[in-house]
């Protein structure tokens, strides 16, 4: 067991990390999954500790933090354009003939908007953003490491803390929920197209659906999520590259964790979502 | 064989710019520096000998407070590394320039943009004309200043060290600390870099310490020689000194010259 606690119940921050043979600061392996999986989160949750730290600590990197959010934002509309517009086209064109079924046919723009809003527009978007910018960060950042980028960064008088990893994160924290509210609308696009395929509906009607049963309660929990979807990204991708080793093996290691372990916090923080929007009920 | 108090009595006239007493480093419980002790002086250069994985760049690590050391006392400039505040370590890494081994370029960044980057956040000189002069400055120095617009990977490797000299360079710094300058170059790119740092040396009088195994690199550069094994420095000397030293170990290391 890696994380102890003494008496006064304080995490003992200099078991999380070690030195490898290479002197690289890397998270303590154990000898079990268990033992991995408690280091993980000692690691994880020292990291975003530090992020915080950091992130009040000036110099502000207002140009680095506008440069990654054009970088990440940019960079990912087209794959996130094309996957929402099918998204809302398959959905619709699968839900429709049960709805026919029911004679609800009416229904399937609320149907569809409900579900892309709610749920698979920011899940969706931000599995993407996780496979594409988590393990771009994890690999940026971890060839950074192992080519002593970061070290130069530090001997040039700039806190690689404060200006590779606080921007990152902030980036990818303010850009997914942007990137949902995109996914979305293109999704109604998709949706429309869609329901026009066989028949016929107006614009304005086919709004009027979509929009009519979508409430603040859907929109404000789903949108607050993202923030945490962001966050999650960009925390956990540029941990795994920030304590990269062992060369290029540890630079694909840490672009895979970076997406396997965002996927996974992603599904988890969408579980506490849903249940604390049900507990709460505050926006009903 | 420890020379330890022959290196720390080491007389000269000029300015103590790093003093290093007992100094160690353990990583896991392994030896890496045992009981380093040395000094540097202002415009000299010392050249650390020793096989590869021996410690030699957890040294100058340390000195640029990289590495924390375990014991001991590291000085540069006076003033104690380990004891320095956030703002007092940026000052001393203003000061003290750093050659990667591995050249540690920024490869998202155009030559331009790697030599700008240092200046802009230790200077805070954002006049573009200033800028400019100075990057140009150096450029010439290393003799690239047409490389300016390309990115590092456009560059063979001896040109990204000549680049990553020039970003040491540009902070106009009064030590150097170089980690195997030469390594992986070909013979006659490294006597090129080696020529380089001399020049340098001279023409703008900074102090250094060169971690090689290129004796050519050592006895170009040197102004004094050190022979680190098993943690310690074991022999202490100029070039020809070394080579005809009694110990037996440090002569077989110039057997292959």
């Amino acid at each position: 067991m890696y994380l102890r606690f003494n008496n006064k119940m304080r995490l003992n921050i200099k078991k999380i990390f070690r030195k490898n043979k290479s002197n690289e600061k890397v998270p303590y392996t154990g000898s079990n999954w268990f033992d991995n999986l408690l280091s993980e989160i000692g690691g994880l949750s020292h990291f975003t500790a530090l992020f915080f730290k950091e992130l009040f600590r000036p110099p502000y990197e207002h140009r680095e933090f506008m440069r990654q959010a054009y970088k990440i934002g940019l960079s990912t509309l087209p794959l996130i354009g094309i996957t929402a517009f099918i998204m809302g086209l398959v959905l619709t064109l699968q839900s429709k003939p049960v709805m026919a079924e029911f004679g609800a046919e009416s229904w399937l723009p609320g149907m569809v908007s409900v579900s892309i809003v709610r749920e698979i527009g920011p899940v969706i978007t931000a599995l993407i953003c996780a496979g594409k910018i988590g393990s771009g960060i994890g690999a940026e950042l971890g060839s950074m490491r192992v080519t002593e980028q970061i070290d130069a960064m530090e001997v040039s008088g700039t806190n690689p803390m404060n200006y590779l990893v606080v921007t990152r994160v902030l980036a990818t924290t303010f850009m997914i929920p942007i990137l949902v509210f995109y996914a979305d609308a293109v999704s109604f696009v998709g949706s429309y197209i869609a329901v026009n395929l066989q028949g016929f509906t107006s614009l304005p009607l086919f709004v009027n659906l979509a929009f009519d049963p979508l409430h603040y309660a859907d929109l404000i929990p789903a949108t607050i999520k993202t923030f945490f979807f962001g966050f999650a990204i960009g925390i956990i991708g540029t941990y795994k590259g920030y304590y990269s080793s062992n060369g290029t093996e540890g630079v694909g290691r840490a672009a895979n964790s970076a997406v396997v372990i965002s996927s996974l916090v992603i599904f988890i923080m969408d579980l506490i979502a849903v249940q604390l929007a049900e507990i709460f009920n505050i926006f009903y | 064989m420890n020379i330890t108090d022959n290196i720390l009595s080491h007389s000269s006239d000029s300015e103590k710019v790093i003093e290093i007493s007992h100094l160690k480093k353990y990583f896991n419980g392994n030896k890496v520096l045992e009981n380093i002790n040395m000094v540097l002086h202002r415009g000299e250069t010392i050249v650390v000998l020793g096989k590869s994985g021996i410690g030699k760049s957890v040294l100058i690590k340390c000195i640029i407070g990289l590495i924390k050391p375990d014991e001991g006392t590291l000085k540069v400039f006076g003033k104690e590394v380990s004891a320095m505040s956030p703002k007092e370590l940026n000052d001393m890494r203003t000061k003290v320039g750093f050659l990667f081994q591995g050249n540690a370029l920024y490869d998202s960044m155009s030559v331009r943009e790697n030599l700008e980057f240092p200046l802009r956040r230790n200077k805070s000189i954002h006049d573009p004309h200033i800028i400019e002069g100075l990057i140009v400055e150096v450029l010439e120095s290393v003799g690239l200043l047409d490389t300016i617009d390309k990115m590092p990977s456009e560059l063979s490797g001896g040109m990204q060290k000549r680049i990553a000299l020039a970003r040491t360079l540009i902070l106009k710094p009064e030590i150097i600390l170089y980690d195997e300058p030469t390594t992986g170059l070909d013979p006659i790119t490294a006597r090129e870099i080696s020529s380089l740092i001399l020049e340098i040396q001279t023409k703008y009088k900074t102090a250094g310490i060169v971690i090689t195994h290129d004796l050519h690199c050592a006895k170009t550069t040197s102004s004094r020689m050190l022979v680190l094994h098993d943690g310690v420095f074991i022999a202490k000397g100029s070039y020809d000194e070394m080579r005809n030293s009694e110990n037996e170990w440090v002569r077989s290391y110039f057997k292959i010259e």
